[in-house]
């Protein structure tokens, strides 16, 4: 009953900080409830017993993505603007019901399938670290060896590119630079 | 046993990505999309790791797959936050509806 005590009170935790990131006018206000979102998520992780995605998640997106975020947001906004123009009601109201209907027709799908509640508690069990390892530098049938190696790829494009986006280009960025 | 199911996290995966959605629908600062895209993506994590507990006995996939749906979102992130600086040093706002192309 302990967990679920505990996942009521993250899962709680967890949409008011959601509600939080998608709502607050100051941008900075949302970075913080992204991460009371990102820490929720990885004590779920917990939850599951999946030991290594909580501490990758907690290092990477909170100790990473996150103070990327905050950084550029430091860097290029005015923290206390609001987000919404004015007049935009009707679209937070279309948006609501559109949210709305999915998440009704969605946990109506998953409480309608029988499969999901065939779960035979004596096989709950999540992979552990030394699986994850071989998993992941393994190049047989299985493994994501390959995929592995074609992320690091991708993480160095990704470096090379933003380097190049956002590099200030003699003539034009300059100029647009001393305009702040 | 716990009394916790499947169901449980499912349910929650669903409403966090309706947050999100929501969240990407409304805002119209370029930041606060990328941040609520965020939200999606966790979701979907989620949404591995729950399969993969409950449902799958420890299948590696369900774990690796969530790792690189973190990497590919620090990839996103580091891209669209290098555009978000391009855009604000030649519009100095950030709102998408006046980003109307990106060569200058």
């Amino acid at each position: 009953m302990m967990s679920t005590v505990l996942f009521y009170f993250l899962a709680g935790f967890i949409l008011f900080s959601a509600y939080f990131v998608v709502t607050a006018h100051n941008l900075f206000r949302c970075a913080l409830g992204l991460i009371a979102v990102l820490l929720g998520i990885a004590g779920l992780y917990l939850l599951m017993d999946a030991q290594f995605l909580s501490a990758v998640q907690v290092t990477v997106y909170v100790g990473g993505i996150v103070v990327l975020i905050v950084y550029v947001i430091l860097l290029v906004a005015d923290v206390t603007q609001t987000s919404y123009p004015a007049g935009a009601r009707w679209r937070a109201g279309v948006a609501g019901a559109i949210c709305a209907l999915m998440f009704c027709s969605m946990s109506w799908a998953i409480l309608s399938a029988p499969e999901l509640g065939k779960v035979q508690p004596d096989r709950l069990r999540s992979a552990t670290l030394p699986e994850i390892g071989h998993s992941l530098l393994s190049l047989t049938a299985g493994g994501f060896g390959l995929a592995f190696e074609t992320i690091s790829v991708l993480l160095v494009a990704v470096l090379i590119g933003a380097v190049t986006v956002a590099r200030v280009r003699a003539g034009t960025g300059e100029k647009g630079a001393k305009g702040q | 046993m716990s009394g916790l199911t499947l169901q449980h996290f499912l349910v929650f995966a669903a409403l966090l990505f309706c947050v999100g959605l929501y969240g990407l629908l409304t805002r119209r600062n370029l930041i606060g999309m990328l941040m609520a895209v965020e939200l999606i993506l966790n979701a979907a994590a989620l949404n591995f790791v729950a399969f993969h507990h409950y449902l799958h006995a420890g299948e590696v996939a369900g774990v690796i797959f969530p790792l690189f749906i973190i990497a590919v979102a620090a990839a996103e992130v580091a891209i669209a936050l290098a555009v978000v600086i391009v855009i604000f040093r030649h519009q100095g706002r950030l709102n998408v509806e006046e980003v109307g192309h990106m060569r200058h």
